[in-house]
């Protein structure tokens, strides 16, 4: 069965993933787009992603990037969270079924990293906000 | 019906740009073809009944490599995907498109091309 795809929206409405998509160019936007439609149909555990959908491992441990090269090798990461559980548990989340939820996305030149900082307050901070929801906050 | 979502009136949306339209299709085909490829190489494990266990050993790979193959957790490297159809007797073939839907992708870059 396909899961569906949702994207995290903060307490004032804003979309802080479809912000970062909207800010990349049109090609790194259609990646990102073709990666959540390919996992979306084909979800974990099997492959799927051609490659470029990751599970992350230390303190971003159970989070997914979408990992992307763009002009002049700028690189592009897209961060996901995938929400699985039984019917009811899935009800009491506000998910209509399991779910790959688009939590944010960050970009940086070629080789350098991003600071723990960094993934904490762009990212895990949205997802501890995300999971903390009963139901989730999601764009509609 | 269901109401379509955020995400695929999104895309939807986006679709109308050109160069949005013609990546998208081109990264879903790419995708699909890599996807397809391990896929098929995970089926032909399960069908002679090697576990990924033995498959790593016997190639001389980390068990968990395999097992990272097989669920998306990492980047497919093309040697291991060629180890491993080596080790279950199978053959890793390109396959030349035929030359009407080639044409169609061609004529769609034109169009794509000149629209930018």
């Amino acid at each position: 069965m396909a899961w569906r795809i949702e994207y995290y929206e903060q307490h004032d409405g804003s979309v802080p993933a479809a912000k970062f998509l909207d800010g990349c160019p049109a090609k790194i936007d259609a990646q990102f787009n073709a990666v959540l439609d390919a996992v979306a149909a084909a979800p974990p555990p099997q492959f799927s992603g051609g490659g470029k959908w990751e599970a992350m491992h230390g303190s971003m441990g159970g989070y997914y990037e979408i990992r992307l090269t763009g002009p002049g090798r700028e690189q592009f990461r897209l961060f996901c969270l995938l929400e699985n559980a039984a019917p009811a548990e899935l009800r009491r989340r506000g998910l209509k079924a399991p779910s790959i939820v688009v939590i944010n996305g960050m970009r940086k030149p070629h080789r350098t990293t991003f600071t723990d900082r960094d993934y904490r307050k762009h990212v895990r901070t949205l997802g501890e906000d995300h999971l903390a929801n009963f139901p989730r906050r999601l764009a509609r | 019906m269901s109401r379509a979502g955020f995400h695929e009136r999104r895309r939807t949306e986006r679709m109308r740009d050109p160069e949005f339209r013609v990546e998208y299709e081109r990264a879903r085909s790419e995708i699909e073809q890599i996807d397809s490829v391990v896929r098929s190489l995970d089926q032909l494990r399960e069908s002679t009944g090697t576990s990924k266990t033995d498959l790593a050993r016997r190639i001389g790979r980390n068990p968990s490599s395999i097992r990272r193959l097989f669920t998306a957790a990492s980047n497919p490297e093309l040697r291991l995907v060629v180890q491993i159809a080596n080790d279950l007797d199978a053959d890793i073939i390109v396959a030349p498109r035929s030359k009407k839907r080639d044409r169609r992708l061609q004529s769609d870059e034109r169009a794509s091309a000149t629209a930018a």
